[in-house]
């Protein structure tokens, strides 16, 4: 099915004339190109009767749609409070090192994306990381090779 | 004691009765007491509370409240900032908080001197500032189009533009981008704001974030006059100011006449004023001095030759209007023609039925209307660009829009048409509570009634031996251009030597609806006042026809003034100059007609393939195409067609496809639209050429 | 210390996740039982059982579902809407509920649908819950051929994507009508004029799974639990410097003391450290310190110590914690979850986190801390919706209750503490300017 014709069935979800399947078409595309790039916006747009303007205005208005390219895999560090007080920035920090890029980017193999994030929602099992949307408890800087070496496989 | 319509609320110790509704905003101005406002503008939809700047105490809520959300309700006990100290404290917070990160470089600012935010800061703001990091700055001035720079580190987002944008125009392409305190305005990719309306979010700024790029460093405020008058561009004579100075044109603002344009002013209305300054301009009289060229001569000679040529042909003229003349210049130039010389014959663009004046009302009530039928081939936005905004109003209220005539009629229905000929019939079958015609021209009632009145007497019929060619856009009609091409001579008036040069045996100039005075005729059947904004570069047109008149024995006065007079003791019961107002009312209604029955269905077009509809857009004619900053605006090589077309034939928005018919093929991009019946498409007459009545689409 | 579970019921032996274990131990029987009731009577059980919100604003849930127009008043449709967007720091409850008892949440819903005479339920639940969320999908994938379950009504999963802000019910229903998620301005309220401009109830998650025991085991008994003013049970997250992080499901009136020593709740501050001060519900809370958790957790006792319950997520900080550093994290996430809609909160947040920094540099005065305060206090009230006004709490009671510690750092003092763990913590709104400065220099 094509990014159209599965917009169209989510569209049928919710009430018409309603714009209520502008995140889950975006959530599509981007799953589908791994980011909103221009050309993902018009195409939502278009499948939406809406404008690529709006479209980039709700995108940009939630963290979790790249707006720029980004790697194979996604990283997120949460370093909330709670997190925090676990350790998370040394597991931040073992990310930086061991995947040669800062929080923000992306290594130069072009494989993990390294993202701080604010509360996850699993405080009480911290530090978390989100690997890929799956969350991992409990993580600390010596589990960081460990992962990072999963990931590049 | 408050009727029931009524109610009684205090604001400040001061007791206001109000009507049941109205907002804490305006209730507080009944009574002469300000509530400061950035973010509210009623005209933008529902209050959204953004900017914090009304925040008042209510009786009976803890918290401060903003003000512009609420409605005044009976007995409700309200202080401002300047009776409690708690709401002014909250409100020099606001701009505490506003002017944290904000440039403060109003020297350099244009809206420096007419600025919200300085004249709210000026009363209600704090002195100094507590504020000792470094300001957030930002690229500036972006160009969000030819026409607006955006300063983001002076945008205080009160998110008016966006609104504008989103909730009136309708255009969605100017919106709010990011989050927090990194939330900016933006377009998609920087690409320019195209729109039909985009300027308005210049004058609903309330700082200098949004700024023109004609009038960018161009004056002060307390250098400038600003002229009440009314646009010229299009049927339905948007009020505005145009702001002078030093005796040139400024800027373009709109000038609120809640029945006509609430406020709204089109792109070309506000920007297009930059042909009075035009490079071909005419200001002299001007004769023919080879195939292509013209040559300036003194007026005495220009009068002298413009005597000679018209006795020449005696009453074998026919004059060619454009119908953007003044209902004076008219009545005028028919003085002179048919009283002096006989010469009764005209031609206008377009008939302007008067059927519709049984059902006339304010362009406003389309907004109240049940449902609207819209009975146009071109475009309602490209013909009376304020209407589609009307119309869009309606369909936010509630209102169905058909796009063609209900088999049963439809009470509280408006319908808006382009058909002249079936206007009235299609009125009556639908039992329209208002119906408007729109016109092609901007004044071709007001020309094509005064025209009338100036005498009796018929028009010979057969080729004429002088043609008159009266406005540059009658200049650049292919109908009077073959007109021009079987007369013997021609004498053009008009503004540009690119619109008649090869055409005419004498131009005399004339001038732009910012530089006359008279009155113009609009859409709804008002009757508006044009005021001179700035002295033309020549006399203007009442002045040497009433000269010339003087050299045929009529006797016409040089002022528009003393010319109305006249025309308005036949049109318009006597009503004086003084009269017609700075927002002038509408005539009332006429007399309900006659049933008239269905026009013969001309010639039905029949063919293949989609149906083709042409237009002429908005962004041309000589005005736009002398005004280097709208030319982004003009059509670029689109074909609207709709959805369920486009599918199957396998194309979506934006893809290259061909056109073509009898062999002629032209590429052009592809714009879904939701304003077509199925099979038909739609483009811009300068991108048709060739095209037959029904084309093939392809990918 | 024995508790009454009445959220969590029966899921540790069972696994809940699944239908048929679910009836197996009374599933979906509430429903039943409601749905033999006229939906007013309904409403007035919820009101008789004295349940209030769970989110955070601890609202009468039955009242609430009272302000609904009758549909004769109102032609519209009504819609619940399931606020799963869990965001509150501190706060993981919802989560644990989604996971481990999906079924008595959806049996919430659709008991709260027939209350409200809805058909259409949308559960807008946050975009990072991936898991949580396909737990749920194939919860509702076992309703499929269930209809004598589902009724008429049709559940909607519509999944956020990543703003803190859309927690507040106006903002989330801006959402999940697919714009940016910034509030609503109030009146009109949700219950007259909610998604789609029409009447709705936007109730959270525990609050939902709270419905189906209440309908159970009839109000009378449900409100024999916990206090006055704090009926039932709550699900409390305890997370920070505590031995045990996690969900525990109380009946108020336990203490905030228990709540983190209790050998089977929080089993004290590890490492033999020493509590310094406790965030009582979620970090938009007032905070408290060690001499003040001999204190009932329930909505009157943390009131009259000016703070609340929140969304119910206590975290424990010992000794080491600089609180300077703690305002500059707190300040740092609402900066970054601002929603940029109204002034105070947009601008204020990004100053108090200046000022944060600054003080934490050592590099400010006492004029700057009561600039810190004024800034807090300018905030705090003027916004349109709560985001700001408890940020500026949050941070000004660290300043209050802790001041000696901020003036330690001014004049050039600078940061005493030499092992907290919230020193240099990168939050996301500080992520792009980090990443901008080489890392391995």
């Amino acid at each position: 099915m094509s990014l159209y014709e599965q917009i169209q069935e989510i569209r049928s979800v919710y009430p018409p004339g309603s714009r209520s399947a502008v995140l889950p078409a975006l959530q599509l595309a981007q799953e589908e190109h791994g980011w909103l790039s221009p050309a993902a916006f018009r195409e939502v747009a278009d499948a939406l009767d809406l404008t690529p303007a709006f479209c980039k205005s709700v995108a940009s208005f939630y963290d979790m749609f790249n707006l720029h390219p980004t790697g194979e895999h996604h990283v997120d560090v949460c370093t909330n409070v709670s997190c925090a007080l676990y350790g998370a920035q040394g597991v931040v920090e073992a990310f930086e090192q061991e995947l040669g890029c800062a929080a923000g980017e992306t290594s130069a193999d072009g494989k993990v994306t390294l993202s701080t994030i604010e509360c996850l929602g699993g405080c009480g099992w911290g530090t978390i990381v989100s690997v890929d949307q799956r969350y991992r408890r409990g993580v600390t800087a010596k589990d960081v090779p460990g992962i990072v070496k999963e990931l590049r496989g | 004691m408050s009727s029931p319509e009524h109610v009684t609320l205090t604001i400040d110790e001061r007791t206001v009765e109000v009507p049941k509704g109205t907002g804490l905003v305006e209730a507080a101005q009944a009574a002469g007491i300000e509530i400061p406002v950035f973010c509210y503008e009623p005209r933008l939809g529902p209050p959204v509370g953004a900017c914090r700047m009304c925040l008042v105490e209510v009786e009976g809520m803890p918290k401060l409240q903003a003000g512009c959300t609420m409605t005044a309700t009976d007995g409700m006990v309200v202080k401002t900032a300047r009776s409690s100290e708690k709401a002014a404290d909250g409100q020099n917070s606001t701009l505490e908080f506003i002017l944290v990160n904000h440039p403060l470089d109003c020297p350099v600012c244009d809206k420096g001197g007419e600025c919200p935010l300085q004249d709210l800061t000026f009363r209600y703001g704090p002195g100094n500032t507590r504020m000792n990091f470094q300001k957030r700055t930002l690229e500036k001035p972006i160009p969000i189009s030819p026409t607006i720079a955006l300063d983001r580190e002076r945008c205080i987002l009160c998110y008016r533009c966006t609104r504008f944008s989103e909730g009136v125009a309708e255009d969605g392409e100017l919106v709010a981008i990011n989050r927090g305190s990194l939330s900016m305005i933006a377009t998609f990719e920087d690409e320019p704001y195209r729109g039909t309306f985009s300027g308005n979010v210049i004058e609903l700024c309330p700082v200098g974030a949004l700024t023109s790029t004609q009038y960018r460093f161009e004056a002060r405020p307390w250098e400038i006059q600003n002229v009440p008058t009314v646009c010229g561009h299009c049927p339905v004579g948007c009020n505005i100011s145009a702001t002078t100075r030093e005796g040139k044109v400024k800027r373009v603002l709109s000038r609120n006449h809640p029945e006509v344009d609430e406020g709204w002013l089109c792109d070309k209305g506000r920007f297009a004023y930059g042909h009075l300054n035009a490079d071909d301009r005419i200001t002299d009289p001007m004769r023919a001095d080879g195939l292509r060229s013209l040559e300036a001569i003194s007026w005495e000679e220009g009068l002298d030759e413009a005597e000679r040529l018209l006795r020449a042909a005696g009453s074998s003229i026919v004059t060619a209007l454009s119908g953007t003349e003044t209902v004076e210049q008219a009545y005028g130039l028919a003085k002179l023609l048919r009283v002096g010389l006989g010469a009764h014959a005209a031609v206008l663009p377009e008939g302007v039925p008067d059927a519709l004046d049984a059902f006339r009302a304010p362009l406003s009530s389309i907004r109240d209307a049940s449902t609207v039928v819209i009975l146009c081939e071109e475009p309602v936005v490209e013909r009376a660009p304020v209407v589609d905004l009307w119309i869009k109003a309606a369909r936010r209220k509630g209102a169905k829009i058909l796009m063609e005539l209900p088999s049963a009629p439809i009470a509280g229905s408006v319908l808006i048409t382009d058909d002249a000929d079936a206007a009235a019939w299609q009125a009556q079958e639908l039992g329209a509570a208002a119906a408007v015609y729109l016109p092609r021209t901007p004044n071709g009632r007001g020309v094509s009634d005064a025209w009338s009145v100036a005498a009796d007497g018929e028009g010979a019929d057969g080729e004429p031996a002088l043609l008159i060619i009266s406005g540059d856009e009658a200049a650049i009609d292919p109908a009077v251009r073959a007109l021009a091409a079987q007369a013997e001579t021609v004498i053009g008036i008009g503004m540009f030597g690119g619109s008649f040069a090869g055409l005419c045996d004498l131009v005399l100039p004339g001038t732009s609806y910012l530089e006359r005075d008279g009155t113009t005729v609009n859409l709804e059947g008002r009757l508006q006042r044009q005021r001179r904004a700035v002295i033309a570069p020549c006399p203007d047109e009442l002045a040497w026809i009433s000269k010339l008149a003087e050299r045929f024995g009529v006797e016409l006065s040089p002022y528009s003034s003393t010319v109305f007079e006249a025309v308005s003791a036949a049109l318009y019961g006597g009503i004086s100059y003084g009269e017609v107002g700075e927002l002038a009312p509408l005539p009332p209604r006429a007399e309900a007609t006659a049933k008239v029955s269905k026009p013969a269905n001309g010639n039905a077009p029949e063919g293949t393939g989609l149906r083709l509809l042409t237009y002429r857009p908005l962004f041309s004619g000589p005005a736009v195409e002398r005004t280097p900053e709208l030319q982004f605006q003009t059509p670029q090589g689109e074909i609207e067609i709709t959805r369920a077309d486009a599918r199957s034939r396998g194309i979506s928005a934006g893809d290259h496809v061909h056109v073509s018919s009898n062999g002629t093929t032209v590429a052009l991009r592809a714009k879904i639209t939701q304003e077509l019946a199925a099979g038909t498409v739609r483009v811009a007459g300068s991108d048709a050429a060739g095209l037959h009545s029904f084309v093939e689409v392809k990918k | 210390m024995a508790r009454p579970l009445v959220v969590l019921k029966d899921s540790g032996s069972k696994d809940l996740t699944k239908l048929a274990d679910y009836e197996s131990v009374g599933g979906y029987q509430a429903l039943a039982k409601a749905r033999g009731m006229a939906p007013a009577a309904v409403i007035d059980e919820l009101i008789a059982s004295e349940l209030r919100g769970r989110g955070g604003a601890f609202f009468s849930t039955g009242r609430k579902w009272s302000f609904v127009p009758k549909l004769d008043q109102n032609p519209n449709p009504h819609f619940l809407v399931i606020n799963a967007d869990e965001s509150e720091p501190g706060s993981f409850k919802d989560h644990e509920i989604l996971a481990e008892v999906p079924h008595r949440f959806i049996e919430g819903c659709l008991i709260t649908a027939h209350a409200i005479e809805s058909k259409s339920v949308f559960i807008y639940i946050r975009g990072e819950y991936f898991e949580p969320w396909e737990i749920l999908v194939a919860a509702l994938e076992e309703l499929k051929d269930r209809p004598e379950i589902r009724g008429d009504v049709t559940i909607v999963v519509h999944r956020g994507a990543g703003a803190y802000i859309c927690g507040e019910e106006t903002a989330l229903i801006e959402s999940l009508e697919g714009k940016r998620g910034q509030p609503r301005s109030k009146p009109p309220f949700p219950a007259i004029s909610g998604v789609y401009a029409s009447p709705t109830v936007v109730n959270n998650v525990e609050t939902m799974a709270t419905v189906p025991p209440i309908i159970a085991m009839g109000a009378a008994e449900y409100a024999k639990l916990g206090v006055e003013n704090s009926r039932g049970t709550r699900l409390v997250s305890v997370s920070g410097h505590v031995a045990n992080g996690g969900n525990y499901e109380i009946e108020p009136g336990v203490t905030l003391k228990d709540l983190l020593y209790a050998p089977d709740l929080g089993g004290g501050i590890p490492g033999g450290h020493k509590l310094k001060a406790v965030i009582p519900g979620g970090s938009s809370t007032v905070v408290l310190t060690a001499d003040e958790i001999d204190v009932g957790y329930d909505f009157d006792s943390l009131g009259k110590l000016g703070t609340a319950m929140g969304s119910a997520g206590v975290i424990a900080l010992d000794e080491r914690v600089c609180m300077v550093q703690l305002g500059i994290r707190v300040s740092e996430f609402y900066e970054h979850e601002s929603c940029g809609k109204c002034t105070p909160c947009r601008e204020g947040t990004r100053w108090m986190t200046q000022i944060l920094r600054k003080l934490e540099a050592g590099e400010a005065d006492e004029s700057e801390l009561d600039l810190l305060l004024s800034v807090c206090d300018r905030i705090n009230g003027k916004c349109l919706c709560p985001l700001g006004d408890t940020a500026a709490m949050a941070v000004a009671s660290y300043v209050a209750k802790f001041r000696d510690e901020f003036i330690a750092h001014l004049n050039g003092g600078g940061c005493p503490f030499g092992d907290s763990p919230l020193e240099g913590v990168l939050a996301p709104v500080a992520q792009h300017a980090h990443a901008l400065r080489p890392v391995f220099a």
